[in-house]
């Protein structure tokens, strides 16, 4: 048992590290592919948005452009000023972007938690199937062993 | 102390009863510190890339008592330096515009921070389940296995028994069963 062990969990974590590193493979999971692979267009875009949105190019760009803004209206680089220091329209759009990312996450975060909920419930069914087996195994060996008493019977009836 | 990772292969042993079992409680602290042993955990933590990494460790600062503290302590000091007379050099007067477009900045940062961690976590969630798939697989097959061989053993007992029944019949040629 432990001697065939050790590959299969090889074999295993090969797998998952290859499904792990692509975006769209199948999933293997019924939770997984009922949360993901059968996603409505709303739950896809919500998850693109969080995608998008909590991602390096994202952070990488957004302070890029602060930079710029800030260069162009303080030193006056380039072109007209069109927002002195303190820079309160910048304040403004960095608002608005603050007022967006608050409903993202909570979007994001409501899917999680759905399909938290889905998870539970696809435990208790297998909880269900797993003790469905454990019964079938305990019945098989409770015949087994009447069977060993009867056989014992006839032995003891055999040299008596 | 935590189990090195030869060990691991030995837990299947120490289920079986005899020894003191080298699992111990041990702290959150201490668990985290050690290698991991989890897969789930392997694949997503010791092989995560260097955005990934970053990616951790700017959640894990933001949302630490040291930010939240350091962030206070520079607030009130903002907030001191250009309120009170003493202070010659003032550069953003009540009611404190450029702090406002700090915190706005901070804001901005921390959303997207927040949905980085968040699309970690759901990473992890993803991996976690597709592992818990794989290995329920296998224990699936272990279990149907075993239900085989217990109704093989329940077969060759049955022939067992009625072997010693046609024994004992052969025996007493009355068929007198007794």
């Amino acid at each position: 048992m432990a001697q065939q062990g050790a590959p299969a969990t090889h074999d295993i974590v090969h797998r998952l590290r290859l499904r792990h590193r692509d975006p769209n493979a199948d999933h293997k999971h019924p939770v997984n592919k009922a949360h993901y692979d059968d996603a409505p267009l709303g739950a896809r875009i919500a998850d693109h948005l969080a995608a998008g949105m909590g991602s390096w190019p994202f952070i990488i760009i957004q302070s890029a452009l602060l930079l710029v803004w800030v260069a162009i209206n303080y030193y006056g680089l380039f072109v007209k000023r069109w927002d002195v220091y303190p820079f309160i329209l910048l304040n403004l759009l960095l608002s608005l972007q603050a007022t967006y990312a608050g409903p993202i996450v909570l979007l994001a975060g409501n899917r999680q938690s759905q399909k938290d909920r889905i998870t539970l419930e696809h435990a208790a069914d297998e909880a269900d199937k797993g003790e469905e087996h454990i019964t079938r195994i305990l019945i098989e060996i409770k015949k087994n062993t009447d069977l060993t008493l009867q056989i014992l019977r006839e032995l003891e009836a055999e040299s008596a | 102390m935590i189990s090195a990772p030869e060990e691991g292969q030995t837990s299947h042993e120490s289920l079986s009863g005899e020894g003191p079992t080298d699992i111990e409680i041990t702290t959150a602290r201490q668990r985290l510190a050690a290698k991991h042993k989890h897969p789930v955990n392997q694949l997503f933590h010791d092989e995560a890339t260097l955005g990934e990494r970053v990616a951790d460790k700017a959640s894990a600062g933001i949302g630490s008592w040291w930010f939240l503290g350091i962030q206070s302590v520079l607030i009130v000091i903002w907030v001191f330096i250009n309120s009170v007379e003493f202070f010659t050099h003032k550069w953003d007067l009540y009611p404190f515009i450029l702090l406002n477009l700090m915190f706005s900045i901070q804001a901005a940062f921390t959303g997207p921070v927040l949905l980085l961690s968040g699309n970690r976590q759901a990473q992890k969630d993803r991996l976690r389940l597709e592992h818990t798939a794989e290995v329920s697989e296998t224990a699936e097959k272990a279990t149907v296995e075993i239900l085989e061989e217990i109704e093989r053993n329940t077969e060759a007992t049955l022939k067992v028994l009625e072997h010693l029944k046609k024994r004992r019949d052969a025996k007493s040629p009355t068929g007198a069963t007794s």
